[in-house]
């Protein structure tokens, strides 16, 4: 009897994002949460488009314990270029209502027009991190804080970025850099305001979101590689936490 | 009982798969490390205790209007140049250890010539010395009309220009 029960609940997990036998195509089915009607599709589950393939499955939590990377949910993790009104997506507004609601998507390895070198990607290119929209589409009114203990170690035209205690660097991109809270060298503790999510990519406008990626380095006997990891599960993980009140 | 579970929860919080890459030291050339000109008290003061090779663009080494973010395990240094800002960061650390036969992570661990990618705008290369993984790069105030950002040849023109100015055993 407990083996069976074992096995029932192995299938409905798995069914939650199994592969269709017969087309090998990925089921379109969200995961739920219970709470705050949190909804996501599985990792890696791209856009059913054109929009490149993702690593499907790997819910590994590659930076574990973060703080999710904006101060206060809802927050919706969804793709910027093949959502509604981006460049490759449905048209319509990037501030149509559909862009803020459940379920998350993953964006990560998506499918962009220039090269990039992604070895944890299928295809070995792709989108190196995830875009995140925040409650609303109100420019420069909503705070990207620190996800984790550390030291801002750069701040560009449009990114900042906080390497972590743990020696993993997190990127922000499109701050806002008037609103920005901190300084090159600085130290910041965990949850510590960064900057306003807006628009900002130079002179050139992008939509407004947060960019956010995690480079780590991975040993391999002697050898080692720094690589952008994927980022979804573990803000499913930190998002979760946010959610209940414990980020 | 509670204090085992204490001391496992505990575990658990700490990733026993990270820590601190060995470092081949190269022969370092001793023009580079001291040289006639001292480097900017920037930069020397910087990287006192940083603990691997620094590398930085020849060209921009006696550059005073630079920023260090340092520590023993890694570095950062930012050059602010016309309109785009050049950074390199080194860094020692190590998050994951893996075994070569692992595929999750076949890519990763498969050899791959020093590739300069354009993502988000920003020009950048990966490359590991001596047991150090690197990161050099370029962010241009203008992305869509700045050649230094749209083509290699600018990061590639640095990357070869990169000396050792300090770091110690």
């Amino acid at each position: 009897m407990r083996y069976f029960l074992i096995a029932l609940v192995a299938l409905a997990l798995t069914s939650c994002a199994s592969k269709d036998t017969d087309t090998g195509k990925v089921k379109e089915v969200e995961q739920t949460w219970k709470g705050k009607g949190f909804t996501y599709y599985p990792s890696g589950q791209l856009i059913p488009s054109n929009s490149g393939r993702g690593r499907y499955g790997d819910n590994y939590i590659y930076a574990p314990h973060i703080r999710f990377p904006l101060a206060y949910a809802p927050a919706y993790l969804n793709s910027q270029v093949y959502g509604i009104g981006g460049r490759y997506g449905p048209r319509g507004s990037l501030c149509d209502k559909r862009n803020y609601q459940y379920p998350w998507r993953d964006n990560f390895c998506e499918k962009r027009n220039r090269k990039r070198s992604m070895p944890l990607c299928p295809t070995g290119t792709g989108h190196q991190g995830v875009d995140i929209r925040a409650k609303d589409c109100r420019d420069n009114t909503h705070y990207a804080v620190a996800v984790e203990e550390g030291v801002i170690t750069y701040i560009g035209s449009y990114s900042v970025k906080l390497r972590g205690i743990s020696g993993r660097t997190y990127r922000y991109l499109h701050l806002n850099k008037r609103s920005l809270q901190v300084r090159r060298g600085q130290r910041v503790w965990r949850g510590q305001k960064i900057g306003r999510v807006s628009d900002n990519m130079g002179s050139t406008k992008t939509s407004i979101h947060l960019h956010f990626d995690i480079k780590q380095t991975i040993r391999f006997g002697n050898r080692s590689k720094r690589v952008y990891v994927p980022p979804y599960a573990s803000l499913i993980d930190a998002y979760k936490r946010l959610l209940r009140g414990r980020p | 009982m509670r204090l085992l579970l204490t001391i496992l929860i505990l575990i658990s919080y700490i990733n026993a798969e990270s820590g601190i890459l060995d470092i081949n030291w190269p022969k370092l050339n001793p023009k580079h490390q001291k040289p006639s000109t001292p480097y900017p008290n920037v930069l020397t003061k910087g990287i006192k205790d940083t603990k691997l090779p620094v590398y930085i663009p020849s060209n921009y080494a006696y550059d005073e209007k630079m920023a260090v973010v340092a520590d023993k395990d890694f570095y950062t240094i930012s050059f602010f140049i016309d309109k785009a800002t050049v950074m390199i960061a080194g860094d020692r650390s190590y998050q994951e250890s893996i075994s070569k036969s692992d595929t999750k992570f076949e890519k990763v661990i498969k050899e791959s010539p020093v590739e300069f990618i354009e993502d988000e705008g920003v020009m950048s290369t990966d490359f590991n010395r001596h047991g150090v993984n690197y990161t050099l790069s370029i962010e241009c105030e203008d992305y869509t009309e700045d050649e230094r950002c749209k083509d290699e040849s600018f990061l590639r023109n640095l990357y070869n220009r990169l000396i050792i100015v300090g770091g110690k055993k």
